[in-house]
């Protein structure tokens, strides 16, 4: 196991060289003066450039210019925003936890509605049930997410007036930033309209959490079910029904879990749809979370901003993957068994 | 098979009668209003913009201004100046100050002083004395002020007396007194100034204001929020909120949709196209107030082949202001002759209107010798109140020169971008326009058409006229009323003939408010002020 981890660690480094590489060659193509697309300052002292010759290594080598641009890169040095002129770094960490706080809630809605209906769809032996909750999810599978964030803000926000359609919370909420979640902020914050907040911001979330929810919800019942079915048909399963096991038993505790090894390594083949979608959902919806801010930036033509938000968007995706494929080897003995057999 | 339901069914239940009953209690929101503004202000000391957005989110919000001008009396009216004295010769004007006038307190800063005449002479020797500490600090200038030329106006800035201040001019001005009474026109607090210089922070006075307006400003989330709190101890009437939140919301269409589901109560700048949406809702309103502006399409006079007379004029033939009247403005702006609006009183009833001869226009390029002319019209991307929809203007500029062989690319950038790349004045063309920040007429000459104004970046098409400079300063020295309006007059007559912009309309300024928002001042100059808001309390959005 630690010969596979100090691997997949190893293929987590080099994509992310062969990332950080793409983004430094870009770089060098942005209309604008490589020391402005590095830093930001757009008009620099005498001082401000050399500091910038030197601390990118710009009279070096190539290879020198690249390891100075991942040095700073990585060590958070990610210049300031050409329009803002605050730093890069720190509108990142102002931006993430929303874009967080909406992934997770949509996660959570998607395998707490998905693995349910897909475990039921497997059970039942009715036709038509299944074939209703196939087209269902195949329909919402199809179903482009832009289209759908707006049909649904139109009616629920515009026609009905039911829901809340942009941002997190209502401004007139004075809510302090502790966690950056404003579901948490608002709950721990010391104000009498907490609660109110809180419920708020739940009204909030709903909707781009839906919108963003329905793909990986039809991915996780069509898998959950095709898994399931297989499931059902080993001869364990049998010899645990001939044995007298409930079928609450048998689901639970049997079939489920081995059910569930397909779903987690779906989702890791789903993150990078998955995080296009949550971008689109960003901006539908005005979630100031990376997304929206991405798009902004790049409205702005501001260079530190793109560079930054790809890099962080792209750098979570590969390491969320090669985290997935982990618990994927983690949690399922026959993969390590093949793993065995490669090694 | 049997699936395990009825242990969970109560929990489930449980659950849902939870939420039913949490969900029943009463909403509790703070009381306050939500705005929703069309950009992010570039600052936040007016002094150093020119921008509407700007404008909205600082001056009557966070500051005051010696003068005010009230609108529904016509005239000057006191602020921060109790009353003044204009001597004889009309070169000295005397201020009594108020006493008593508490700044804000923020985190940065508490005063340990009330407003006095210091606060009084380090504003404005801030904008006039360029060794001033603090006159570097703004990358802009002082657009405002560079484009009045109000620094070679003024002679001194004295200190008579704590309470007193004089202000000795070199001519006479019959704008002076207008000039501060405009928006730009605001009194910084001096002790902040001195302890940030002391902190070695000297910018941060433009990015976290202190004032002695109606509201504080407590906190600035670019591309999200600005939020204000009511300043507990204002000079002047009590503002009814409490909190004043300006949500930045740069596309019209999303600031209707916040303004129908209720997260915000009033809404900046509607296109033209939405006005029939707002009818089908009950619960909301349009405003429209009259405007002192002018939309125009400037040429860059200094950039060929825009330096020849013929082209700006058969250009200014062959667009059709009529349609951009129909399909922009529909029926929120007339057509705009010369460059004052038909409110001002200096307004010329018998100017003609431009005519729409795209034949002459052909013929005047064919002679200029101007083959397959192409050039850039930079749009603004968000709404103005003088152009709801820059964007469309252009196109149809663009399909009316299209008609005369003439190839348009329109460029556009996000606002505050926008701004900063018109600053560089490398454009061909750009439509843009002018809100007055005071009643007097000279406010659309000396900034958008001076020589001076070239520099401070007000003056769009970089024209300098000899014979147009004379007369405005001639006009600007005048105290008749009557004279003055024939020399306005007489500039706009050189104006068309010269042709450096053409002017497209006058809008009205529209605004967007809920029902519940009763009353909402907009003045025709400087944009809203929230302190003379009023609400209805028992109805407040939720």
């Amino acid at each position: 196991m630690a010969k596979y981890l100090l691997r997949r660690l190893n293929l987590f480094l080099a994509t992310s060289a062969v990332l950080m590489l793409v983004l430094f060659l870009a770089t060098r193509m942005f209309p604008v003066d490589l020391g402005v697309a590095l830093t930001g300052v757009e008009q620099p002292t005498q001082e401000q450039q050399q500091q910038t010759i030197k601390a990118y290594a710009l009279d070096g080598s190539g290879f020198s210019q690249y390891v100075a641009f991942l040095q700073q890169r990585l060590g958070g040095n990610m210049g300031i925003s050409m329009t803002s002129q605050q730093s890069v770094a720190g509108e990142l960490v102002d931006v993430l936890p929303a874009s967080f706080e909406l992934i997770i809630v949509t996660s959570l809605m998607a395998l707490a509605l998905g693995i349910p209906i897909g475990v039921l769809a497997a059970l039942s032996n009715s036709k038509a049930t299944q074939n209703v909750i196939m087209a269902l999810t195949l329909t919402g599978y199809s179903i482009p997410v832009f289209w759908l964030g707006l049909s649904l803000s139109l009616w629920f926000g515009v026609k009905l007036g039911w829901l809340p359609i942009s941002g997190q919370l209502n401004l007139l909420y004075e809510i302090p930033r502790v966690t950056g979640f404003v579901l948490i902020d608002t709950l721990i914050a010391d104000t009498p309209y907490s609660m109110s907040a809180f419920k708020d911001a739940v009204l909030h979330i709903i909707l781009p959490a839906t919108t963003l929810a329905v793909f990986p919800f039809t991915v996780v019942v069509r898998i959950t079910r095709a898994a399931m079915a297989n499931v059902m048909t080993q001869t364990y399963v049998r010899a645990a029904e001939a044995r007298g096991l409930s079928t609450a038993m048998i689901v639970l505790r049997h079939a489920l879990p081995n059910a569930l090894i397909p779903v987690l390594k779906s989702m890791g083949l789903m993150l990078g749809a998955f995080t296009s979608y949550a971008i689109v959902v960003e901006v539908i919806f005005s979630w100031p979370g990376v997304g929206a801010w991405l798009v902004q930036g790049i409205y702005q033509r501001d260079y530190t901003v793109i560079q930054s938000g790809i890099m962080v968007v792209a750098l979570l995706i590969i390491f969320m993957s090669i985290l997935i494929d982990v618990l994927h080897t983690a949690t399922n003995p026959l993969s390590r068994k093949e793993l065995y057999a490669t090694n | 098979m049997r699936l395990p339901t009825p242990r969970w069914r109560h929990a489930i239940t449980a659950l849902c009668l939870t939420a039913l009953a949490t969900g029943c209690t009463p909403e509790q929101v703070p009381a306050g209003l939500v705005y929703c503004s069309e950009g992010n202000p570039e600052s936040f000391n007016p002094q150093l913009s020119t921008s509407g957005t700007t404008l909205d989110a600082t001056s009557n919000q966070i500051y005051s201004r010696l003068v005010d001008y009230a609108a529904d009396k016509g005239a000057i009216v006191p602020a921060l100046a109790t009353n003044w004295h204009i001597s004889e010769d009309g070169l000295v004007y005397n201020f009594t100050l108020r006493q008593g006038v508490q700044f804000h307190n923020s985190e940065r800063f508490t005063p340990s002083r009330t407003f006095n005449a210091d606060d009084v002479i380090f504003s404005f020797q801030r904008i006039v004395d360029d060794k001033h500490p603090f006159h570097a600090i703004s990358k802009t200038g002082y657009p405002f002020f560079d484009s009045i030329g109000f620094a070679s106006q003024i002679t001194s800035i004295d200190k008579i007396s704590d309470y007193e201040v004089a202000f000795t001019l070199h001519d006479p001005d019959a704008s002076f007194l207008s000039n501060l009474s405009s928006a730009f026109a605001v009194v910084l607090s001096k002790e902040y100034g001195d302890q940030l210089l002391l902190a070695g922070r000297p910018e941060l006075i433009d990015q976290y204001p202190i004032g002695t307006g109606p509201f504080s400003m407590t906190e600035y989330v670019k591309n999200d929020h600005i939020r204000y709190h009511r300043h507990p101890e204002f000079w002047g009437k009590s503002p009814q909120l409490e909190m004043l939140v300006f949500d930045i919301t740069p596309k019209s269409g999303t600031r209707l949709v916040k303004l129908i589901t209720g997260d915000c109560s009033v809404s900046a700048l509607p296109k033209a196209g939405e006005l029939p949406v707002i009818e089908l809702h009950e619960t909301l309103q349009v405003q429209s107030d009259p405007a002192m502006n002018v939309a125009y399409w400037s040429f860059n006079t200094q950039k060929p082949p825009f330096d020849n007379v013929d082209v700006r004029q058969a250009l200014a033939m062959a667009i059709d202001k009529q349609n951009i009247l129909r399909a922009v403005y529909r029926d929120t702006g007339v057509e705009a002759r010369g460059i004052l609006p038909p409110s001002s009183w200096a307004y010329n009833d018998s100017l003609k209107a431009q005519e729409y001869d795209p034949k002459q226009a052909m013929k005047l390029l064919e002679q200029a010798g101007i083959k397959n002319l192409e050039l850039d019209i930079w749009a603004m991307p968000v709404g103005r109140s003088y152009n709801p929809n820059s964007l469309k203007t252009a196109e149809l500029i663009q399909s009316d020169l299209a008609n005369i062989g003439v190839k348009v690319n329109i460029v556009s950038y996000g606002w505050s971008v926008f701004t900063q790349k018109l600053n560089q004045s490398d454009y061909d063309t750009v439509l843009i326009g002018w809100n007055a920040d005071n009643s007097d007429p000279d406010n659309f000459f000396t900034p958008l058409l001076s020589c001076g104004s070239i520099a401070s970046g007000t003056n769009r098409s970089r024209w300098c006229n000899t014979e147009f400079e004379e007369i405005i300063s001639q006009a600007r020295q005048n105290t008749s009323k009557l004279e003055r309006a024939t020399l306005y007059q007489e500039a706009e007559g050189i104006m068309k003939s010269q042709m450096p912009l053409v002017s497209l309309a006058h809008a009205q300024k529209q605004t967007l408010k809920r029902d519940n928002v009763m009353q909402l001042p907009v003045s025709p100059f400087g944009g809203i002020a929230f302190a003379d808001l009023t609400i209805k309390i028992a109805e407040t959005a939720n």
